[in-house]
């Protein structure tokens, strides 16, 4: 178990003024079995004249609020407080073959198939495709076990694809990450999401992350820590089991998760609708630091 | 006022029936059996003439089921009434109250936008006399199954956006939840006023030959075509009252109170008089008429989203004075269009934040958010068992079978069946036209099925069925056409209440079979027949008290800015139009530029105003360039482009003017822009003349119409501004054209001006034909008593802008009162003497008098836009994601 300290700035400079932003906010982590989180602060500025919390349709902690005053600076700073457990590594040649639970999930009904079995269909930026199918087909051989396949899948993309922070934006569609074979994690999540529900299985889009470690020698630079995208998929009985095709890992305690849904439009961190405004510039910065300092790792992150 | 492109968007066509001439087996051959329509039991006066009336003409019924004949051709016996009465009337009375009852479609603007009709954005709705018929026991049979359907469809609503126990339990496939666009996951668990989802429902049903009715499928978000019906209902009460009167027809205005008292009951706060706004996705959609026509009838204010802003989880109106609250919203917006921050990201014809204020309990949405899901077709498969797991019922108004090709089972027996179904997108987002296997040639069937099973569960099959036919009136004879009819229910009370009548719609031509209004179909009125006679119940004015009230002070600020430039544009036009008058009356009549003096200053004056930036020299000194400033819409000041401009507003303004003053401007839509119209030679100065005097006299009727008969509240203020400040514009460049530069002999030139100004006769009466610079010049600059004089025009808009709401912060004048009263004083302290003084060939104190004028005349435009209409802005994400802004013709319900 790893315990956090994560601090989350978000601004927004305008050009011009604004009158009135609404907002929706993903930026308290989710509870879950390997994650237990306290101590969650938000300070917004200017004072938002509406902040209410609730719990959105996937279950995770969802913040609305507007700033109703006239302002040409937002601010949104949120600290936590996290502890992370690794999960037990599954053994992959024990999971069950993949197409048992793709076929399963189309007739049983029973809770935890249903809840998953929404994650199988096409989402806004996420959209399956026999191109995607085809990708598959190497990994997915008939009767792989399922842990086993998605690993080799989540090794493909990460030797086949290159990490490219100016390759694409926000808005850059599935099928060019594809074809420029470039990208970085939320690109190779939609990716990863978009092969796996092609071949009919359940899989979803996790919002967290990661906590880099300084190379030897060096002191940890606050704030150079990012957001990180990764994937989860449903493995039947088994439960869900996550992928991180950016880094090649199965996640473990390195990895905190705020939110999960479809795909990035369920789960964006913070997603704003303005009056006014002209141009903007947004700054974001992330840390995520150890309470227990002492973490050694050679290894290049990326998110 | 910004421009948006129409494109894309249009609902397949309802149901179509089995093509007649298509590759399909030609049906066996039969006879079609003619029949008499009868004529009155007694015999026709001798006076009358003996010609065939269109209603006894040989009426020839198609094989399947007709409304009016029975398969021996004899008319059914609820029919009789109505071909009595009809009867009574020669062809040339019926011949001429149709050309009426045209006039009264085309003068009342009811119009259904037609995507890539070269006719642009409003076509005249079509509408056939004949109506549909339906007799006592069916309508009632029809109400039975209709409320049976619509209490299902809102369980069903209930259990999706609730607890799930229908997905849980297999009931419903969740392949027609989890993937459906119209599934809003903000929405679910939300609590709905009176637990109340649906509030207007409409299903399309068809009669197939066996005589039954059935359910082609349901409008459950913002059903549309309900104001059409009315419409359909009040032109066919004028055209034939008696055929009316004698059928004993149920009134629909007690469906409409019933749909008011419904929407008053969901509003979260002030019941007694909640404040209620019809929402638009706006003048683009092709169904705006009816917004603005049921906004008008029904007493709600017409919003589109921009009018809207959430504060404090509350919806307000924009207004002049302020924000107003909203508690409830009639939508015609698609519902995942409602809210670009928690719906659909990419439009912005919603408001931000809506859902939540839905959620907080401080705005109830009719129809609830998210009850576009129960669209797809697919649905009508399961509601059989739905029905009897929900209701403990069995479904009496049946569906038109229907396959859900995800389902293996009914893949297999669709494609064994292939030649017999039409197949349809799982979801209307999908935008597929419907496809009917039966039409294809034998590779390209095998093709389609081959798609079908790659992915079975996007598609849904449904048997055709061969629609029952009902009379038209074409070219003087009466034709069976295909027919659909929308029938409508709303909540009322506990249950639902069906609408006494409908929108029927049939196919365009005989050979036809689509019944769509975009394929260019048409409209009837739906006649639901009593027993006995029938209250003769009317909507407007309500009973009870009435609130004294000369208040009105809500008027959102996009109408507000929309008066603004219906004023303007109407005074360019104007305007421009009497320039233009002078110049073809002086071309007409003489040969030459050596008989007519006046003649450069006229033409320099028109480049001023229809070209301010051009250079002011020779231009335009042919009678092709006067040619062009009248009919060329691409020439930003030519007449056309005014007139177009003005059209465009008025139609955007429907519900804010009265009928009278739209009737007026409809005079217009026939303005030529194609001088080529004319013939081959174009048209001779004395047609050009003849247009001209005809627009002028529109013009002023408009103008004439603005003054006398609206109520001057901040609406009419708008207007007026709009107007004077054109007015004031116009005459300066006139002036500045005119007699800036005073020729030799001013004379001429002097008396054009007049007449440019309309004020030749005021002069003439008082210095009779002395023609004087200084006299010319105090008449059109400083005397206040002269309506078409700069000074008055200023003066009218100090008046204005001191009468405008204002925000309560001190005495001091606001930007646009400062500018308004510096113009005014500039132009009152000024002498006439000094400004008709020549110096060196020109006025230089009347030059810089106007150049002052002409300079403030902008900034004030501006000072009143950016005091009342700034808030208009739009909304934007705050992410950096590249948005496609979509136009309004792709939310909203078709017909």
């Amino acid at each position: 178990m790893i315990r956090y300290r994560i601090t989350h700035d978000t601004s927004y400079d305008y050009s011009e003024v604004v009158s009135l932003c609404q907002n929706v906010a993903h930026l308290s982590p989710r509870e879950c079995v390997r994650q237990r989180a306290d101590d969650s602060v938000m300070t917004i500025s200017p004072d938002p004249a509406v902040i209410e919390d609730r719990t959105d349709y996937f279950g995770n902690p969802v913040s609305y609020f507007t700033v109703q005053e006239q302002h040409r600076e937002l601010t949104v700073s949120v600290t936590h407080r996290v502890e992370v457990w690794s999960p037990p590594p599954p053994d992959p040649a024990a999971t069950p073959a993949w197409e048992l639970v793709r076929d399963r999930l189309r007739t049983d009904h029973t809770p935890a198939w249903l809840d998953a079995y929404q994650y199988a269909f096409d989402s806004r930026y996420v959209a399956a495709d026999p191109r995607y199918a085809g990708y598959a087909a190497a990994s997915f051989a008939a009767g792989r076990p399922i842990v086993a396949a998605a690993l080799d899948l989540t090794e493909r993309i990460f030797e086949e694809f290159v990490y490219d922070p100016r390759a694409t934006t926000l808005a850059t569609p599935v099928a060019e990450v594809f074809e420029k074979r470039r990208g970085v994690c939320q690109d190779f999540a939609h990716l990863m999401l978009a092969v796996l529900r092609s071949v009919g299985l359940a899989a979803r889009y996790v919002s967290g992350y990661l906590a880099t470690v300084p190379a030897p020698g060096k002191p940890r630079l606050v704030g150079a820590d990012a957001t990180h995208a990764w994937v989860s998929v449903f493995c039947g009985d088994l439960g869900w089991v996550d992928f991180d095709p950016t880094n090649n890992q199965i996640p473990g305690d390195r990895y905190v998760l705020l939110a999960w849904g479809r795909d990035y439009e369920d789960v964006s961190p913070l997603k704003g609708v303005i009056l006014g405004g002209g141009q903007h510039v947004v700054r974001v910065s992330v840390d995520v630091r150890p309470e227990e300092e002492g973490l050694e790792d050679r290894t290049e992150w990326h998110a | 006022m910004s421009e948006v492109s129409v494109s894309g968007g249009r609902e397949p066509p309802e149901y179509v029936c089995p093509a007649l001439g298509g590759p399909t087996p030609p049906l066996a051959p039969r006879p079609t059996p003619s029949i008499r329509m009868p004529s009155s039991l007694s015999p026709p006066p001798p006076d009358e003439e003996p010609a065939a009336g269109p209603a006894r003409s040989a009426y020839g019924v198609s094989h399947g089921f007709d409304e009016a004949a029975d398969p021996g051709g004899v008319p059914r016996p609820h029919w009789k009434p109505f071909f009595d009465s009809l009867d009574e009337l020669s062809p040339a009375e019926l011949g001429r109250r149709w050309r009426e009852a045209q006039h009264l479609i085309r003068d009342n603007g009811v119009t259904y936008n037609v995507y890539g009709d070269p006719r642009g954005i409003s076509r005249p709705w079509q509408l056939d006399p004949v109506p549909l018929l339906i007799a006592p026991a069916e309508a009632a049979l029809l109400e039975a199954g209709l409320v049976q359907r619509a209490r299902l469809l809102e369980l069903v609503l209930g259990d999706l956006y609730g607890q799930q126990r229908l997905l849980h339990n297999g009931s419903i496939p969740p392949e027609l939840v989890f993937p459906n666009p119209g599934f809003l996951r903000p929405a679910h668990g939300v609590k709905l006023p009176d637990n109340r989802f649906l509030h207007l429902y409409a299903a399309n049903l068809g009669r197939g030959a066996d005589g039954n009715w059935r359910v082609l499928g349901d409008r459950t978000q913002a059903p549309s075509g309900a104001g059409y019906a009315l419409e359909n209902r009040i032109v066919m009460t004028r055209t034939l009252p008696e055929a009316f009167r004698d059928c004993q027809v149920y009134r629909l205005a007690p469906f409409f109170q019933a749909f008011r008292d419904t929407l008053r009951a969901i509003s979260p706060r002030n019941r007694e008089n909640p404040r209620i706004v019809l929402l638009t996705p706006g003048p683009y959609n092709e169904t705006y008429f009816e917004h603005a026509y049921l906004a008008r009838y029904l007493g709600y204010t017409l919003v589109e989203g921009g009018d809207l802003t959430v504060r404090n989880n509350c919806v307000f109106l924009k207004v002049l004075g302020g924000l107003q609250q909203v508690d409830v919203i009639f939508r015609r917006l698609d519902d995942d269009f409602c809210d670009p921050l928690e719906l659909r990201p990419d439009s912005f014809l919603g408001v931000p934040g809506l859902m939540h204020a839905v959620r907080s309990g401080n705005v109830a949405v009719a129809n609830a958010l998210g009850t576009g899901v129960l669209e797809t077709p697919a649905f009508l498969a399961y509601l059989p068992r739905l029905c009897r797991e929900l209701l403990g019922e069995d479904l009496k108004l049946e569906s038109v079978p229907t396959w859900w090709c995800g389902d293996p089972v009914s893949l297999r027996y669709v494609l064994d069946n292939f030649t017999d179904v039409v197949v349809k997108p799982v979801f209307p987002a999908m935008r597929m036209e419907p496809v009917f296997p039966g039409e294809l040639a034998a590779d390209q069937r095998a093709a389609f099925a081959e798609r079908v099973s790659a992915r079975p569960a996007d598609f849904v099959a449904q048997r055709k069925i061969e629609l029952s036919t009902t009379p038209v009136m074409d070219a003087g004879r009466l034709t069976p056409r295909k027919m659909v009819l929308r029938a409508y229910l709303t909540a009322h009370r506990d249950g639902f209440k069906a609408m006494p009548g409908g929108l029927t719609r049939v196919s365009a031509s005989a050979d036809t079979m689509v019944v769509s209004m975009q394929r260019g179909g048409g409209s009837k009125d739906t006649w639901v027949l009593a027993d006995g006679p029938v209250s003769d119940f009317s909507l407007l004015p309500p009973s009870g008290r009435v609130q004294l009230t000369r208040a009105g002070g809500d008027l959102p600020s996009r109408a507000a800015d929309n008066l603004f430039w219906l004023g303007r544009y109407a005074e360019r036009a104007e305007g421009t139009t009497r320039l233009l008058r002078c110049i073809v009356v002086r071309l007409a009549e003489r040969s030459g530029f050596a008989d007519v003096p006046e003649l450069p200053a006229l033409l320099r004056t028109m480049v001023l105003t229809c070209e301010p930036n051009a250079a002011p020299a020779d231009a335009a000194g042919t009678e092709a360039g006067v040619f062009r400033a009248v009919f060329d819409p691409t020439y930003p000041g030519s007449l056309a482009t005014a007139v177009r401009a003005l059209r465009r507003v008025a139609s955007i303004v429907r519900d804010l003017i009265s009928i009278d003053m739209w009737r007026v401007l409809s005079g217009l839509i026939d303005f030529p822009t194609d001088p080529q119209s004319y013939g081959e030679d174009g048209p001779t100065p004395a047609d050009v003349l003849d247009l001209l005097n005809r627009t002028v006299i529109t013009l002023s009727a408009f103008g004439g119409l603005a003054v006398e008969s609206m109520t001057r509240a901040e609406g009419w203020r708008f207007l007026d501004m709009g107007r004077k400040l054109e007015r004031a514009m116009h005459l300066n460049a006139m002036l500045k054209g005119m007699l800036v530069h005073p020729p030799q002999h001013e004379g001429p030139t002097l008396d054009a001006a007049l007449e440019v100004a309309d004020s030749g006769m005021t002069y003439r009466r008082r210095y009779l034909s002395n023609l004087r610079a200084e006299a010319v010049l105090d008449l059109l600059v400083f005397d206040e008593t002269n309506p078409r004089s700069l000074a008055s025009q200023l003066a009218a808009l100090e008046d204005d802008v001191n009468h405008l709401p204002r925000p309560p912060r001190g005495s001091s004048r606001s930007p646009e009162q400062r500018f308004a009263l510096a113009a005014v004083n500039a132009v009152r302290l000024a002498e006439p003497e000094r400004l008709a003084a020549v110096k060196d060939g020109h006025r230089p104190a009347l030059a810089e008098l106007l150049d002052h004028v002409g300079g403030w005349l902008p900034i004030m435009s501006d000072a009143i836009t950016l005091q009342y209409l700034s808030h208009l802005q739009t909304s934007r994400h705050l992410a950096s994601t590249e948005l496609v802004r979509r136009t309004a013709t792709d939310s909203g319900d078709h017909l």
